[in-house]
């Protein structure tokens, strides 16, 4: 591909998804800063390697690096922080929750934006492609290079555990 | 079929991605067991709760600037021939003249011209800074606000009832004329709904470019182009409710 051509084809099938980027990016990082960062690399890896986009979807070809862009940079984080990322503790410990309860009327708002934030990355990626993005499961298996079975099963567990942190936090709310 | 089963199955039927026989499976099973029927109501609860209330987060216009300028640094870097066209212009107007170049090259057939700038319009408006001229939800507010500014007055419908709510309006160019764009928002999808005098006869078309949407009818002397990135049914449905 001679380099005026990429570019346009670039900006014509894979810019127009920068706010899809950002919003997996921010639900995945839980932070704005690191999303902004992530995304323009996100960005920059996707045009290097836009040669291996052989057109159809842009936006699950974008959500791809964008994902695999937000591994490496929480391997990258963990391995300076050398504190172990335990998801199970930052999802049962509400610490996301705690953090934001302070700030949000315990209002439905708060309850489900807290209860997806709280939930394990791989949960809540799944809701996020589903419910937020509208993705079909072909979509969300390319993105996550998952077996179809495998979405179908992760999205299943990941609205149930949903469903009960909600649940749970209205009760918790009503006492 | 087992309620084990059914329950299990009960998001993706939601999700419409099961085989139309297994789908059937499900529905039969549900219409006989309450408390499946029951467990799938509260699924498409928690859908709606969700959608409602979890923020989508946008992209800030200043990050889509500086993505735009750090990919042309790339590609400038990368060599070759444009690298000589961009020294040649700045990179704003490098800019907004590749994007025009890209959305001509691609559709290069004449007799959708019109169509062709409606695309590139709603386009523009999502990647850049301009959707809204007249933010505003209030019906009563964007209309008056095309006055004066417009040789017609656009028909402005708040059909946030119907699950459309208005967002605001904007002038905009099409076809070497200003028109009234309307926006409406449909859960995070953002509709252009495009508005001129033509003295075109009535008529009805749909049209796909890159993914978007569009339905364009003619009506009463007056051109309108919806265009989405939202299904084709959900398009219809809201030129149905606009018109009523």
């Amino acid at each position: 591909m001679d380099s005026p051509s990429k570019l346009l084809l670039f900006e014509q099938s894979i810019m127009p998804h920068a706010n899809a980027a950002y919003n997996l990016a921010r639900w995945l990082t839980r932070n704005e800063h690191d999303a902004e960062d992530i995304v323009q690399e996100a960005y920059l890896r996707a045009f290097r390697f836009f040669d291996s986009f052989h057109g159809g979807d842009g936006k699950a070809w974008l959500l791809t690096v964008v994902r695999n862009t937000c591994l490496t940079w929480r391997r990258r984080e963990q391995s300076m922080l050398k504190v172990p990322f335990d998801e199970v503790i930052h999802s049962s410990g509400d610490v996301a929750a705690t953090r934001e309860t302070r700030l949000v009327e315990r209002s439905q708002l708060g309850n489900v934006r807290d209860c997806l934030e709280s939930l394990p990355l791989d949960f809540r990626e799944v809701l996020v492609m589903r419910e937020l993005e509208e993705m079909p499961y072909r979509e969300i298996a390319a993105v996550t290079s998952l077996p179809l079975g495998t979405v179908m099963s992760r999205l299943s567990r990941a609205r149930r555990r949903l469903q009960e942190c909600v649940t749970e936090r209205m009760k918790r709310a009503a006492k | 079929m087992t309620c084990e089963s059914a329950n299990s199955l009960a998001g993706a039927y939601l999700d419409e991605e099961l085989d139309p026989s297994v789908s059937v499976q499900v529905r039969e099973h549900l219409a006989t067991c309450d408390s499946c029927a029951e467990a799938l109501a509260q699924l498409g609860a928690l859908r709606a709760d969700i959608r409602e209330h979890a923020p989508y987060y946008r992209a800030p216009s200043d990050l889509q600037d500086r993505i735009r300028v750090a990919v042309r640094r790339a590609d400038r870097q990368g060599g070759g021939l444009w690298r000589w066209l961009a020294m040649a212009a700045s990179i704003l107007l490098a800019a907004s003249l590749a994007w025009n170049v890209a959305l001509r090259q691609s559709h290069s057939s004449r007799a959708d011209t019109v169509s062709e700038n409606i695309f590139s319009s709603h386009v523009r408006s999502l990647i850049g800074t301009h959707l809204l001229d007249v933010p505003s939800s209030n019906q009563h507010t964007v209309k008056p606000w095309f006055n004066g500014k417009l040789d017609f007055s656009p028909d402005v419908k708040d059909l946030s009832m119907q699950g459309f709510p208005l967002i605001g309006g904007r002038i905009d160019y099409v076809s070497d004329r200003p028109v009234a764009a309307l926006v409406y928002q449909r859960r995070q999808h953002v509709i252009n709904l495009f508005i001129w005098p033509s003295a075109t006869p009535d008529s009805d078309t749909e049209a796909v470019r890159n993914g978007y949407h569009m339905v364009h009818w003619n009506s009463a002397g007056m051109a309108w182009w919806a265009v989405s990135d939202l299904s084709a049914g959900e398009l219809r449905q809201f030129r149905i409710l606009y018109e009523q």
